[in-house]
């Protein structure tokens, strides 16, 4: 954990955080406070120090740090008054004690400006917080038809949908989000996932397809988790062909179907082997196991 | 490989700039005798051609490591948090603050 860090280095590292999105709080607070106790390590950060303040507001009231959250939010509020920026940032800090003033206040700030995209997007999160599904959903919902291309507000309005098992609906919010980020593997991983939650397994192999086509030649992370996917479905649908499906997909020949189950199994195998003797995959056995083991459709 | 890559760039700037001394002392010759300044002496070309294979070498030579360009390559180094955070959405009342919370 604490190895030789160096201030480039931490900063560097939290730039990329916040470029990328990474939810890492703990992280975050940890190299800020390392680059904030160096001597000059605000001014190593030049112009970019207003950013990183900003980071570490949110970071620290995502872990409950709410006086090195204060500390930056007032630094921030002397540096530019008036801002909306700042001014949401302010509205997470009440939401961190009160939730029913946080709404209140993100009420005020969109009454003055209907269009602060933040603001709706965090009134939206904290009616999410709260459980107030009904009048949640119809925010998102408003909001996502005024911004259509927030890609954040795609998944979480999918997210919430999962949430109260409404599958189908967050498969038309997740299609608006690959109709946004088409070529994001993760996204169409998402999506074949929520399917087969969904007990559409047709649609389901077809987007676990697309995304093993996405991650090319890897067979790491969400390739691997595509190929798993693939041999479930197509499990599935060889154990129960007769099994009344209101899938809008059309469904596969048996011959494709027992071709992919043997094309998954390949995959899977191969990734979970080792060209040298010594070095065993950790979880190999328990692969084997599984596709070995015929009959069961788990 | 960079620094030799380096050292050429800059053995080829020494060349041009030789070669360009040499044209300069051998035009202010013709001149001084009278002659028409039309021609330089081929090995002074060949000198130049010279420094700038030299320059290219050393440029590829001193080039960085090349970086993947396709989409697949660069999903690979991502994870499902990163794509999934939504940090605008996101709400603080969870266990973090019990974990690291002052």
């Amino acid at each position: 954990m604490a190895s030789s860090l160096t201030v480039p280095q931490a900063i560097q590292e939290l730039k990329i955080a916040q470029a990328r999105g990474h939810r890492d709080s703990n992280e975050i607070v940890r190299k800020g406070l390392f680059v904030l106790e160096q001597k000059n390590g605000l001014k190593m950060l030049g112009e970019d120090v207003w950013d990183f303040l900003e980071q570490m507001a949110v970071a620290a009231l995502d872990i409950g740090q709410l006086e090195l959250a204060d500390d930056c939010i007032q630094r921030l509020a002397e540096q530019f008054p008036k801002s909306p920026r700042v001014e949401v940032l302010q509205g997470q800090r009440i939401e961190a004690k009160d939730l029913d003033m946080a709404i209140k206040y993100y009420e005020t700030l969109l009454d003055a400006d209907e269009t602060n995209v933040a603001a709706w997007k965090r009134l939206i999160s904290v009616l999410r917080q709260q459980n107030k599904m009904d009048r949640c959903i119809s925010e998102l919902t408003e909001f996502l038809d005024t911004f259509y291309s927030d890609l954040e507000g795609w998944l979480e309005l999918a997210d919430i949908y999962a949430s109260v098992n409404l599958y189908t609906r967050s498969l038309q919010a997740l299609s608006h989000a690959l109709l946004l980020a088409p070529q994001n593997p993760f996204h169409t991983l998402h999506f074949a996932e929520t399917a087969y939650t969904a007990n559409d397994i047709p649609l389901a192999i077809r987007y676990f397809l697309r995304t093993t086509e996405l991650c090319g030649d890897d067979s790491r992370g969400v390739a691997r988790r595509a190929w798993f996917g693939v041999r479930l479905c197509t499990k599935h649908l060889t154990l129960h062909p007769d099994s009344p499906s209101e899938s809008a997909t059309k469904p596969m020949s048996t011959s494709s179907l027992n071709a992919l189950g043997e094309l998954a199994t390949e995959r899977l195998l191969a990734a979970y082997s080792s060209t040298s003797e010594k070095a065993v995959v950790p979880g190999r056995k328990e692969v084997l196991k599984l596709l070995g083991g015929s009959g069961t459709s788990r | 490989m960079a620094p030799l890559g380096r050292a050429i760039q800059w053995t080829a700037i020494l060349v041009l700039l030789h070669t360009a001394y040499s044209t300069y002392e051998y035009l202010s010759q013709l001149k001084a005798l009278d002659k028409p300044q039309d021609h330089i002496p081929v090995d002074v070309t060949i000198e130049a051609l010279v420094s700038l294979v030299l320059f290219i070498f050393g440029t590829v030579l001193a080039a960085p490591a090349l970086t993947e360009i396709t989409w697949a390559k660069e999903m690979e180094k991502r994870t499902i948090d990163e794509m999934d955070s939504r940090l605008g959405f996101a709400g603080f009342k969870h266990r973090g603050a019990k974990f690291y919370g002052s």
